[in-house]
Order: C-alpha cells, then structure tokens, then sequence
C-alpha cells in the first residue's frame, strides 16, 4: 500500500501550482516562527489566572451572578489582621437588627455563611463558610461602610476555571479583575482602605 | 457537468453576502441601542441603607438660624462656658468666640488641641492629646497636669465643682482629677467584680459629661450605649440601641459626643448616618435635632472618602438652650433653636 | 559624628510620627487576653502549571495520533475514538479551555499589548494545529477538537447545502476571525469565546442566550454537519487557508482513482470535488481569464472600499469596549440623567466615573483612538476577503479524480470506505486482479 499523497513522482518537474504552495508553506512557517520567537521571549513560562483587585471593586453583586459556574468561584475572604472583631459587626449584622445574636433575621448574609464565634468579651470571630458564601458581597459593603474593610472579594482557584475571558471581568463597573501570575493568583487585603 | 460555479451563482452570491452583512448589522445595532436605553440592571445583595439617610419631617423639632465658620482647619470640639461663650478646639489652637462667631481670646498649644471644658468661674481646661494644660479665664496659662500615660489621647473633658474629669479613648477610662491636677480615681476600668464591662472605643471619640443628677454620662460607641456611673466609678445604668433605625445608635461605635440640656434630656452625635438627637434622662429617644440630611459632606467623608476617624460632629447647649452644632469636615458652627 | 545622630533622630521621629499617622487610620487591633491566635486567610493554589504542561502533550500526541490514523491507518473508527477521546479530555475533563479556537485573540492580544505575555502552552495550542494543517491538512478538526467531535456525535441524515449558499456562508468565518482578533488588539475582550455556542455544554452552566445558541447548533448540526466547523468557526476558516498549502492531502483511494463515482455523496460536509471535464472550449477560457483579470483589479477597490465602510463602523463598535461604554453613559447622565437602581453595577460604575472624569475620558478617548486604526483594518480584511473568495471561485482547478477539497476537508475520513480501492486494502472485496479503469 502506497502512501499516496498527491505529490508528483521523483523526477518530473514540480507543477506550478505545487511550487506556490511549497513557498506558501515555507512563508508560513517562518512567519509563524518569527511570531512565536517574539512572543516567547516575553514570555516567563508562567501561566495566568483571573484575580479580583480589591482596591477597585465596587462591591456590586455581579460576581455571585456572572460567573459561569452555578455557584461562583467568587468568593468573601477575612483579613484577620484588618478585622476589629467588633460585637456589632457591620457586615455581620444587618443595619437594624433585633439584638445582637447570630438568629437569622439580624443577619446581613443571605445564606448565613458568616460564622460568628465569642473570643472574649468584647470580641467575636468572623469566618466565612466559603460553602455557603455566593460571593455577592452584602457583608463587604457593610464591612467597608462602617468597619474596617476587612472583609473583601476574591476569586478561589480551587474552584475557577480559569476561562480564557472571564466573564464577570466583562461586567465588573469597577474593571476589578486582571491577569496574575498563576504562582501568586491571590490579591490579598493587608490594610484597612 | 456544470462547472463548480456559474456566473449565475454568483450574483445570488452577492446576494446572499449583502443580505448577510444587513442581518449581522441589524442585530448590532440592536443590541448596542438595547444596551444604551436600558434602565439597567438592579442589585440584589444592594446594601441600601437611603431609608435611614432620610429623617422624618415629624421627628425634627429644631431649627439652624445662624452658620458661621470657624478660625482654624481641623476642628475637634467645641464647649459653652458660664458666660455662652463658644471655646472651639481646632488645630493648635482653642478660642473662645462669641454666640456670634466673633473672636475673641485665643490660646495657642504646643500640640494639637482635642477637647476643652470650662468651669463655673471660668477656668478653661484645654486637653492636647496625653496631658492636660489650665487656663485662666483670660487666656494665661496657670498649670500643666502630667500626663497621666504617653499613649493617652483625651477625647472629653467635664469640669464640674471640685472635680475634672477627662475621657481617654486610648487607654479606655475616664481620669477623675481634682482642681490642682491629682489624679483621684479611674472610672469605667473593666473590672469584674464592679461589673464594669468597659469602654469599646475603636475610633477616638469618648466624651464625659456631668449630669445635673450628680452622675457622670459616658459615651460608650462600641456598646452603642450611653452610661452613667458616680463619681466613684460606680456603673449605675446604661441605655442604648444598636440600630440604623433613628431610636438607636448607627454604624460600628455610635454615639461619638454627648452633651446636656438644662432640664437633664441629652443630646448625642453619631457619624456614619450623621445625627444630632435627643434623648430622656432615662434614655428614650425623644427628638431630631439634625438629621443625616444637614450633614451630606459628613455623610460622604465616611461613607465614599473612607475616613471615618477625622469626620464627625460635636455638639454643645448654652443658657438659652441653643444648640451649637460644630460639623468637623465642614469646619462651621450651626447654631440650632427649637421650633415653635 | 553629632550630625550624623541629629540625621538619625530626625528619622526616627517621623518614622514615629507615621507610624502614629497610621495608627489613626484604622481601628486598632484588639489587644487578645487568653492567648488567641489570628487565623490566616487561606489561598488555595490553582492548577498546577506542569498540569498544563501535560494538557498539551496530550494535545500533541492526539495531534500525531490524528494524523497517523488519516494517513497511515486509514481508519474511520479509530479516529472516531480518537474524536470521542478528544471530546472527553478537551470538552469535558478540561471544559473546553483553553482551546486553539480562541487563542489566536491570546497571540493578537499579546501582540499589541506589552503587559500580557501568551504562555507557551496557549502558543501551542494556536501554532501546533495550524502547522499539521501546513502539512497534513485539518487533522485537528476530525480528531482532536471537542467542539467538532460534539457536531460529529449529532449528524443523524447530512443534508447537502447548495452550493451558492455554501460559499456565501463560508467567509462569515473571516468576517469573525476580523471582528475577535480586532476586539483583542484592543483588549476590549475576546468576542471569539464569548460567542462559542458549545463550551457552556461543556462546563454544564451558562446564560440562557448561549445554552439556546448551542441547542440550535446542535438541532441544525443533526441534519446539516458540523455547521459551526463550516460557517463560524474562526479557526477553520485559519485552518482552511492553511490547509491549501499542505504537502499531503487526503485522498479517498489509497492508491488509484477508477472514477467510479461511488465517492460522490460520501462527504456529508460537502467537501467532495470532482474530476474537471478533460478540454475546454477556447471562447470559455479567454472569458474566464478576462474575468480573473477584472477580478484582481476589483480586489483593491474592495479593500478600499472596506476601509471606508470600517472607518464609518468605528464609533459603533468601540461601544463594545467597556471603558468606552463608561465614559459615554457619564456623559449622557450629564445631559439627561437616568434613574439607575440604587447601588447597581451602573450607578456604581457612573460614581467611580464621577471622581475622575478627566481620566474616564482620557481612557475612553485613547481606545476610540485605537478603534479607528483597528475598524479601518477589519474593513480592508472584509474587503480582502470578499475579493479573494471571488477570485478563488474563479480559479480553473485541473483535477483528475474526485478527491476531498483542501481546504473544506476536515479530514474526517468518512469517504475513505465508499472506495472500492479502499474496501480491497480492507480485505471487505476481494480484488478483481486487473486494474479497474475507464
């Protein structure tokens, strides 16, 4: 069985037509190799994830609702140094609760994923149960209205993924998301504003 | 056989490729004009609190007829002395000015000049940040208090018969001095066995006012409550709601000062939703006296500009139960009556 | 030695004043009594880079693996496993991301901008496909891409397109390869994945408009195949034009075409091709070659003519951008303002806006800068392409057998067991002993 390749035989002269195409191929690949070179050199063999700024997020609720998995990847996260561990906590609580008690109806969070837990008087944990936690960012308004901002959105990467266009990037108001590194895919608050 | 493509295919090529083009541009453009007149889209984990910012008529029962600015940036406290005199604290400097508004004596600080009170015969008590420097009623500088602690900072200052007390937001007490200057007692220590729970203060604003039922009140921003304890250091009653509703205490640490009216009902400040409000002796919510709609740049300092610490209103009575209103972040006075 | 304490007390003391400073700028840590420890903010690492590393050998041998089993193997069935193995790894397993259709935007975006760098494995995924098509045709396309596998699963009864509408169908490809790459450049977004109808398949969630666009790609693609391959994919229509220079091609027969015909309808994508009808009328020759003639003087005036069409495009399209967007939703709120929800995106977005217009207009002005360089190159590249597809229907193709066409083959291998050739090397028909022949 011959490999048949539309080439002609050894020996009879290359069609017209076949020499176009032998110089488009060649053209190709040096152009390729020229693109490829280029962009390589830039190049630090680093992959990218998607990451949130929290210096420009607007807290606006898209991430729970643009993500394109069902529960978004977007998660709140606690800077534990930034945190006052105040007993009314401002993104804990809603504005006009009952009484200070983790009963549902004072709560902020609309799947009660904040966990509070008594320190010492008068200081309380908060926690964030990134099961239960949508990412839409009620108790990060809260927080950074009458507290210390401490409480902030960011993408988590075991459960992004990594999708060439986020498609929250696409509707962020405050243009929050960038390119990072993958080796340090997070942006960490470690101050108060 | 035909040949792959005829002339005649390709007019109905043309054809299709402008037919095409329009269809691609038609939704387009749809889709562009759609977005452009669309009301957008609503939030719904908004964190709305419009409903607070706004007062209810009924509840106001004072009314601004005067404003006027005050000599020097970064104001911090004001008080009335004997004579309804205004002795504002701002920068380095506190003066003393007129109902007014005009200037009169004015005392110049080493350091940064956080509260002042007056007493009966007129000696003006100036706290900087640690320590405290007296005053006659002229102006002369008569004595230098030691500092009590290098990391103090006195936010409040009451002078009354033989006592002056001064509110710490640092190391969280209220310092009971007599008139030369001796530290006599610390009151509002957390201290178990007293069952003092102890002051919550995460911004600097602690004020001590004496009541004219001979018990001092201290403001308690973190336990959004109001609190009262002899002279002893005795806690004896607290009030106080957390909420953004406008019978409570809004935000993190609310209410920031606290002052009396001559009939013993108080008046508190609260930043975050600005107010000024009146409360019974006893620590019902009576009366508006400003709402968060007179103070839209205090508002907005916290709220978008993030500064919580250097926002803020102070509020003082004179004889007449006129009520100065000093606004920090616009740096005037307003002088509120009641309404008819 | 006096002055040099005096410098270092200066310092100290305003490293003691800022720190003070700082100190009043948040509220103060809690001083803990019982010995409490703060917890750390946990950062989960996302996907291990060599992971990545590994997606793309898989890629590169199921490349090979394609090309062996066109060429060498000859093997419908193997390839098809190999499609299905594809459509598990590519589609499901890794989500259909990152995938060679979408990264020419990473390579464009990359290009025009100097703070991306394209990561080697996405310069794989675009470059390796391309290069097999240089030499052994789309072999990507039948073996190794998801989306086509997922068309290939769906095609019950191919109907064939006529032929008219299949060419004007064809360079829509172009028309959205121009419009991602011009979007990219921009970095205003990568249209390209935005608008694949099939990947939301593969992550198992997505809008409603796009879980329905590929509903009705696949509802068309049970009876008209692999529709997106054909008339969208902006890939294909790279691989298409890389294709027509490969060096091998794939031949229906392994060895000899009888021209028995039996091949003709064996291609469900259209692609089949027939033999050209040995001597031409002189009178049509000369005509042909006229029109060829007007044809490429036509191909200049087009491309002009397409860059003055994009020039007119240009504020349109930049709306797309979001900067863009922004700055003309703060002006218009200047003229006649809109009542937005409280603390929406958009009210948000227009109170950012509203503490730096100068910078908001600065970006918005900047881009729409760019966007009238890069709609005057979209409209040349519609105008290239419309004269070029014209010309190319023009060109006299001198073949002998039936055989696949470069470019539209997607070398899937369907034809090969319609050909009696074939079914001899089979061993399903005996062979006759002489050489079958016209």
């Amino acid at each position: 069985m011959n490999l048949t390749n539309g080439q002609p035989p050894a020996n009879e002269p290359v069609s017209r037509r076949q020499f176009l195409r032998n110089g488009a191929r060649l053209m190709t690949m040096t152009g390729l190799g020229v693109a490829a070179g280029a962009l390589v050199s830039r190049s630090n063999g680093a992959a990218y994830v998607w990451q949130i700024d929290p210096a420009k997020c607007l807290h606006c609720g898209n991430c729970a609702t643009q993500c394109v998995l069902e529960q978004s990847a977007v998660k709140c996260v606690h800077a534990y140094a930034v945190c006052g561990y105040c007993q009314l906590c401002t993104g804990f609580f809603a504005p006009e609760p009952n009484e200070l008690t983790t009963a549902a109806e004072n709560q902020l969070c609309p799947t009660a994923a904040i966990k509070r837990t008594y320190v010492e008087d008068p200081y309380y944990q908060y926690s964030i149960d990134e099961n239960l936690c949508i990412g839409c960012a009620k108790c990060v308004q809260g927080c950074n209205r009458f507290g210390n901002g401490s409480l902030f959105l960011q993408i988590r990467h075991d459960r992004c993924l990594n999708c060439n266009e986020c498609a929250i990037s696409r509707t962020c108001p405050g243009q929050a998301f960038r390119r990072v590194p993958v080796d340090h895919p997070y942006l960490l608050k470690t101050t108060s504003r | 056989m035909k040949p792959e493509f005829e002339l005649y295919d390709r007019r109905e090529f043309f054809g299709v490729v402008t037919k095409t083009a329009a269809v691609i541009g038609l939704v387009a453009g749809a889709k562009a004009s759609a977005e452009e007149q669309g009301q957008g889209t609503a939030n719904p984990f908004a964190y709305d609190i419009s409903r607070f910012q706004k007062t209810d008529p009924k509840l106001v029962a004072y009314e601004e007829v005067n404003r006027w600015p005050i000599p020097h940036k970064e104001a911090r406290r004001l008080a009335i002395g004997p004579n309804d005199q205004i002795y504002l604290c701002a920068g380095n400097f506190i003066n003393c000015l007129s109902q007014t508004g005009q200037p009169g004596v004015e005392l110049a600080l080493a350091g940064p000049a956080c509260c002042v009170a007056v007493a009966r015969d007129g000696t003006i008590y100036a706290g900087l940040r640690d320590h405290i420097e007296v005053f006659d009623s002229k102006g002369a500088k008569t004595a230098l208090w030691e500092s009590p602690d290098p990391k103090s900072w006195l936010t409040g200052l009451a002078a009354g018969e033989k006592d002056v007390f001064a509110a710490d937001a640092h190391k969280l007490v209220v310092l009971r001095y007599d008139r030369h200057g001796k530290i006599l007692g610390r009151i509002g220590h957390k201290n178990a066995e007293r069952n003092v729970p102890g002051f919550i203060v995460p911004s600097p604003f602690l004020d001590v006012i004496i009541h004219r039922d001979g018990l001092l009140r201290v403001n308690n921003p973190g336990r959004h409550r109001v609190e009262a304890y002899t002279f002893d250091g005795d806690l004896e009653g607290a009030w106080g709601k957390p909420t953004a509703a406008i019978e409570g205490f809004c935000g993190c640490c609310n209410p920031i000062a606290i002052t009396t009216l001559a009939d013993g009902r108080i008046v508190t400040c609260e930043k975050g939703i600005p107010r000024v409000k009146i409360y019974s002796a006893s620590g019902e919510f009576e009366s508006v006296v400003a709402g968060a709609e007179s103070f839209p740049e205090n508002a907005h300092a916290c709220s978008d500009l993030n500064d919580c610490i250097h926002g803020g209103i102070d509020a003082a009575v004179d004889s007449e139960g006129h009520i100065y209103i000093l606004d920090i972040v616009t740096g005037d006075v307003r002088v509120m009556k009641r309404k008819a | 030695m006096f002055r040099r304490l005096k410098i270092i007390g200066a310092l100290g003391l305003m490293l003691f004043l800022a720190l003070i400073v700082c100190a009043e700028q948040r509220f103060p840590p809690p001083d803990f009594e019982n010995g409490y420890q703060l917890p750390t903010t946990s950062t989960p690492a996302a996907r291990h880079l060599w992971l990545q590393y590994g997606d793309t050998a898989v890629f590169l041998a199921a490349l090979g693996l394609a090309v062996w089993l066109i060429y060498k193997k000859r093997s419908r069935r193997w390839l098809f496993c190999l499609s299905l193995f594809s459509l598990a790894y590519f589609g499901f397993y890794r989500r259909g991301c990152i995938c060679p259709i979408g990264s020419p935007q990473n390579v464009v975006y990359a290009l025009f901008n100097p703070n991306y760098a394209v990561p080697v494995t996405v310069l794989v995924f675009c470059f390796a496909p391309i290069i097999v098509a240089l030499f052994a045709g789309r072999a990507f396309c039948a073996g190794v891409c998801p989306q086509g596998a997922l068309q290939d699963l769906v095609l019950i009864k191919p109907i064939k397109v006529p032929l008219w509408l299949e060419h004007a169908l064809s360079i829509i490809p172009y028309l959205f390869l121009g419009a991602g790459l011009i979007y990219a450049a921009t970095g205003t977004g990568f249209m390209i994945c935005r608008y694949d109808p099939f990947v939301p398949f593969f992550r198992l969630s997505g809008s409603t408009f796009i879980l329905t666009a590929g509903a009705l790609f696949l509802l068309i693609g049970m009876f008209i195949g692999r529709p997106y391959c054909r008339f969208l994919c902006p890939y294909g229509g790279i691989l298409r034009v890389a294709s027509l220079a490969s060096k091998w091609r794939v031949r229906v027969t392994p060895d000899v075409c009888t021209q028995c015909q039996l091949c003709e309808q064996s291609c469900p994508f259209g692609a089949m091709r027939e033999p050209t009808p040995p001597g031409t009328n002189p009178k049509w020759l000369t005509a042909e070659r006229r029109r060829l003639g007007w044809l490429l003087v036509l191909l200049p005036v087009l491309v002009l003519v397409g860059v003055w069409a994009g020039s007119k495009l240009n504020s349109a399209a930049s709306k797309v951008d979001p900067a863009v967007a922004l700055y003309e939703r703060y002006a218009r709120q200047q003229i006649k303002p809109v009542q937005y929800s409280a603390m929406s995106p958009e009210a948000l977005s227009l109170q950012r806006a509203a503490e730096n217009p100068d910078a908001t207009l600065k970006a918005a002005r900047d881009l729409q800068h760019r966007f009238i360089l890069a709609c005057e190159l979209l409209g040349g590249w519609i105008g290239l392409v419309i004269g070029l597809k014209l010309i190319a229907l023009s060109l006299r193709q001198n073949r002998t057998d039936f055989e696949p066409d470069r470019g539209a083959c997607v070398a899937c291998a369907r034809c090969f067991t319609s050909c009696p050739n074939e079914r001899v090397r089979l061993g399903l028909m005996p062979a006759t002993g002489e050489p079958a022949s016209l």
